[in-house]
């Protein structure tokens, strides 16, 4: 195959296209956008699911990496000397501790039971986004009491259809709360303010100070439930897992990874599953398509290929000039996919898809623009490649006589 | 030029078998003009199409400037066809897609002439039969006359050893006909080529060199044609 009989085949292709039926070069692009447009769509929506909820559970619950109690103990003994130690390891931001401790809250006859967590509000600022989400009323500060900070999965929303949950009934800023907490103590609170998040999890949590949590169980706190990190987001968590390891921290570390990964591996799992299926049967529909399209163009022309073959013109020229066609037309095709695809990116960004776990728009990297639109050339080539095979290894005579 | 031998071709429809060719030989010489005539069903067509490497014989042998072009392989008539012959068809089989000088200048294309020579080739030929000025024409906005001369020109652009031309005027008016006829002639005569056309009209006859008659498949008639009282009425048998 010489570089003079790809010109041919390249030459022959583009008038084809160019100067044949118009309204079957239009719907054959249409639809490889659509198959494209189909293989990237529905699982940039998963990704786009699966990195919501990853950021919303580094942003207002587990921050970057999580340091929990030794195995089969409760609390982190030393919090003061861990917090210490921590935040001065190299790519630590901000350690916060939590404490945290079961409850009920009241509110005019509604209850709602959940886990009250004791945090210090400036470390908090700065290793969470919550404080950033108040809709109504303001943040916890450091040493204040008597005061709470609740979810808007736990105070209600003033719509109950929009509740996931129990809650406490549409409380708003200013409003008293009871909580019963289960080492007995009860305790009146004024709400200091709402947080939505938009992350089901995150916007069921209900804090007070770590003063607060002091006075409540009636001595200062010297453990904790955990510590959340914020880290550099120059350095990957697990290098600083690492280095916190290796300062001779004995608490179990995990990054967020991990701990996606031990509560949702398998829901990933199957999320990739789902992804390769729908790729998979987006590819046979291109390669269906695709081959109908062309078998119909080869039938057509059995005779304009029988005289080709008659006026000496090789039979790689004329499989090559279909391969060239189908490939054209998938570059088209993906070209005006990538278009659409990025139009719905755009569309779902600015109206996002409302998900239990927060706004979801999709999610594209141009890894995944690439990977799909080589399996869909190579999809394309095979499904090219065949019919115009069949056809130009017939005689010239019996093309010829078609 | 061409050496035809004991040629053969049998066609099998399921249990039927019909002798298309039965034992035909013949010779051409180098820049004769042979008509090969016979009626509908004779082996006319089919001896073209041997003789023009589009179809395999069954038996016997086709010599082309002493090559034996039976033993080539597909890949060597394919060669064949683009670099020594030339073909016109009853039905112009032009590329619809392609403007009259694309279609003309395709098979130069193919054998790798540069842009520049196909392209002052292409605008002589037409210039020669007078489609200059439709060079960016397609088929569909060309008369039936037109598409044949264009088709010619296809044919001849590469100055091939042999061109074959199959009932080149079978859809032309009588008219259109006797252009394409002279056309034919005046290739002939200007570059000495060698042609060699099916018809099954009596009147062509005064166009060639050389009649060849077949009936059932066989040669009944070699010669050139007789013309009595200005009227050609058949090669003598």
């Amino acid at each position: 195959m010489s570089l003079q009989h790809l010109k041919v085949s390249f030459f022959l292709a583009v008038r084809g296209l160019l100067r044949g039926s118009r309204g079957s070069l239009y719907l054959s692009i249409l639809i490889i956008a659509m198959v494209f447009t189909n293989m990237i769509f529905m699982s940039s929506i998963i990704m786009g699911a699966i990195k919501n909820s990853e950021q919303s559970i580094i942003e207002y619950q587990t921050g970057n990496i999580l340091v929990g109690p030794k195995e089969n103990e409760q609390y982190i003994e030393d919090i003061s000397g861990l917090l210490d130690k921590l935040n001065r390891i190299p790519g630590v931001i901000r350690a916060s501790a939590h404490y945290s401790l079961g409850a009920t809250l009241k509110n005019e006859g509604n209850r709602v039971g959940g886990t009250v967590i004791a945090v210090k509000p400036d470390d908090e600022r700065m290793v969470t986004g919550t404080w950033k989400k108040m809709i109504e009323g303001e943040y916890l500060s450091d040493g204040e009491t008597g005061e709470v900070i609740i979810g808007i999965q736990t105070s209600g929303h003033k719509d109950e259809n929009d509740d996931m949950g129990p809650t406490l009934g549409y409380v708003r800023t200013g409003d008293p709360v009871t909580i019963e907490y289960t080492n007995g103590v009860t305790r009146e609170y004024r709400v200091k303010g709402i947080f939505e998040t938009r992350s089901y999890q995150a916007d069921m949590e209900i804090f007070v100070t770590w003063n607060e949590m002091e006075s409540v169980l009636g001595h200062p706190i010297t453990d904790s439930t955990g510590v959340i990190i914020r880290t550099s987001p120059d350095l990957p968590e697990a290098q600083v897992k690492q280095t916190i390891l290796r300062f001779g921290v004995q608490e179990e570390v995990k990054t967020w990874q991990d701990l996606l990964e031990e509560a949702f591996g398998r829901a990933i799992e199957s999320f990739s599953i789902i992804n390769s299926v729908t790729v998979i049967v987006s590819l046979v529909i291109a390669i269906v398509v695709l081959f109908i399209v062309i078998m119909i163009k080869t039938l057509n022309n059995r005779r304009q290929i029988g005289v080709l073959k008659a006026l000496g013109v090789d039979k790689s020229i004329i499989i090559n000039n279909y391969l060239f066609q189908v490939l054209l037309l998938t570059a088209a095709g993906t070209i005006l996919g990538i278009c659409i695809v990025e139009g719905m990116v755009g569309l779902l960004t600015v109206f996002p898809i409302v998900f239990p776990d927060g706004d979801v728009t999709p999610y594209v990297t141009p890894g995944d623009l690439i990977s799909n639109t080589i399996l869909l050339f190579i999809a394309a080539a095979i499904a090219g490649y065949i019919p115009a095979w069949r056809v130009a290894s017939e005689d010239i005579m019996t093309a010829m006589r078609s | 030029m061409i050496e035809v031998i004991d040629l053969c071709k049998v066609y099998s429809m399921g249990k039927v078998s019909v002798d298309a060719l039965q034992g035909v030989t013949l010779s051409i010489k180098k820049g004769e003009f042979v008509g090969i005539m016979g009626a509908s069903g004779s082996g006319k067509s089919t001896l073209l199409h041997m003789i023009g490497l589009l179809d395999k014989p069954t038996s016997g042998k086709i010599l082309i400037g002493g090559e034996d072009i039976s033993t080539l392989s597909d890949h060597k008539k394919t060669l064949f066809r683009l670099k020594r012959l030339g073909y016109v068809f009853q039905d112009y089989a032009l590329m619809p897609e392609l403007t009259v000088e694309e279609n003309v200048y395709l098979t130069s294309m193919v054998r790798g002439t540069s842009e520049n020579e196909y392209l002052s080739q292409t605008k002589e030929i037409l210039t020669r039969i007078g489609l200059a000025e439709r060079s960016d024409a397609l088929q569909s906005e060309l008369s039936g006359g037109q598409q044949q001369r264009v088709s010619i020109a296809r044919a001849v652009v590469n100055r091939p050893e042999i061109l074959f031309a199959d009932e080149p005027c079978a859809n032309l008016d009588t008219v259109s006909s006797q252009n394409i006829l002279d056309l034919f002639r005046k290739i002939n005569h200007e570059l000495h080529q060698t042609i060699v056309m099916v018809s099954h009209e009596e009147w062509h006859m005064e166009y060639f060199d050389r009649v060849i008659i077949l009936r059932d498949g066989r040669v009944i008639s070699d010669g050139p044609p007789v013309i009595r009282d200005h009227c050609i009425i058949r090669s003598p048998e």
